[in-house]
């Protein structure tokens, strides 16, 4: 039944991407390289294309719930050209570019004219969202046979064997003898390991998908990163221990003002813990890429101030510095996944966490040592 | 002048970052070289730390970065 599944999910995968018109539309250079030699931003915002540079663009199926119901299109391109009155945004105010008599995206961002039934939701697959699926399908199909070689008795009977469960029990009892077992209380900490070992693995390959040519790291997308924090949310609060509570809304041993007051200091607490979480994750991704993006587009830029010469000579040098900013993103990729569940599991610890607060000041001090 | 005020702000959370993560690794290298046996738990939670204290900076810098993009 697995392996039918898995096999359903590749060949999904294989007909989202191959349904492609690889049509390397110039004027989306055009439009925005007015004052930049090099469009930093259209390779750090969300797309609904795959940027295949020199080769072209594969252009992601568009979804939209209208007015007048769903609209499913194979791409921006088939949307434009197909008669139900998708205009690019664009071309509101210029006239549409064809190519061979095919309107072709400038913007990627549709919409309808006035009167017309207008779009109210946009699901449309983009580039980010592939690449998160990429992540979580190399997860699966890393983790279905390995926990499969598990279940055998490989690795618990006899020793581990093959390169790649060899590297993944390393990282997995990483996570469990020091992120989850130091954090979550001893009884407890074993129903959360699916979820701290999902997160980290997804995470550190989204990471390190950033490093890959033409790879795009999802995770540097806030959206991608709040969807994680959410999930670290729910599970603190629906694992939470009735202690936990007791914190938010009647803080013990202090006078009844301070409890109070305490509880809209608590209960925002609890909403800035995962917010946290997600801008620290995708601002670090985000400033990774950023760097390199400039520290290669300083060549153009001396190229464009000095002469092609002060750029040919001074190249080495930025090539130098990428590669060393290179080096420390993947070493940031694995910090940063390993920080995203250390405090998620903080977090869930924290909440977990049964407290005696009951017998007095000497149990509490004993606690806090303990 | 809002690229001057945006360099400003990257600079000085740069800036700030340096001191605050150079204080932390100070604290994590006497405390390891005092203790080599707890190096690992000063390790985890000086990470911690690090992780904590970059993200106040790099929240200056998305913010500088984005003064410059949308002025």
């Amino acid at each position: 039944m697995k392996q039918y599944f898995r096999i359903i999910i590749l060949i999904l995968t294989t007909i989202a991407l191959s349904h492609q018109s690889l049509s390397a539309s110039e004027e989306q250079q055009g439009v925005e390289s007015n004052s930049s030699p090099v469009d930093l931003l259209s390779k750090v915002v969300d797309s609904n294309y795959l940027d295949f540079q020199p080769l072209g663009y594969i252009e992601l199926p568009r979804f939209f719930y209208a007015e007048d119901g769903f609209h499913f299109f194979r791409s921006t391109t088939s949307a434009l050209n197909s008669d139900r009155g998708f205009i690019d945004v664009a071309y509101l105010e210029n006239e549409p570019e064809t190519e061979g008599g095919v309107v072709v995206p400038a913007t990627y961002e549709l919409t309808r004219a006035e009167g017309e039934p207008q779009i109210l939701f946009d699901f449309s697959i983009t580039k980010h969202l592939v690449w998160f699926w990429f992540g979580v399908f190399i997860v699966f199909i890393i983790f279905i046979p390995l926990a499969r070689k598990y279940q055998r008795g490989v690795g618990r009977t006899t020793e581990p064997n093959g390169v790649f469960q060899n590297i993944f029990e390393t990282l997995v009892l990483f996570i469990r003898d020091n992120v989850a077992r130091p954090n979550i209380p001893e009884d407890k900490y074993e129903k959360f390991m699916p979820y701290l070992l999902t997160a980290f693995f997804s995470i550190l390959f989204m990471n390190l998908f950033g490093l890959l040519p033409w790879g795009v790291s999802s995770t540097a997308d806030v959206t991608v990163t709040a969807a994680l924090a959410v999930l670290t949310f729910f599970a603190t609060q629906i694992f939470a221990s009735k202690d936990h509570w007791k914190h938010i809304f009647w803080f013990p041993d202090v006078p009844v003002f301070i409890k109070i007051m305490m509880i809209p200091v608590e209960i925002v607490g609890q909403f800035t813990k995962p917010f946290a979480l997600c801008i620290r994750l995708f601002a670090n991704m985000t400033s990774g890429k950023i760097l390199i993006f400039s520290l290669i587009s300083a060549i153009f830029i001396i190229d464009i101030h000095f002469g092609a010469i002060a750029a040919y000579g001074s190249s080495i040098f930025w090539i130098g510095l990428t590669l060393f900013v290179y080096i420390l993103k993947a070493f940031i990729a694995f910090i940063q996944a390993y920080v995203f569940v250390i405090l998620s599991a903080l977090f869930i610890g924290l909440a977990t966490e049964e407290h005696d607060h009951h017998h007095g000041d000497e149990h509490a001090v004993e606690h806090a040592h303990s | 002048m809002e690229v001057l005020g945006a360099a400003l702000g990257a600079g000085l959370s740069a800036l700030a970052a340096g001191i605050g993560i150079g204080n932390l690794a100070k604290g994590a290298m006497d405390g390891t070289a005092r203790q080599p046996e707890a190096s690992n738990d000063i390790r985890t939670s000086m990470l911690i730390s690090a992780a904590l204290i970059e993200g106040a900076a790099l929240a200056g810098i998305v913010l500088s970065f984005l003064l410059v993009i949308v002025a």
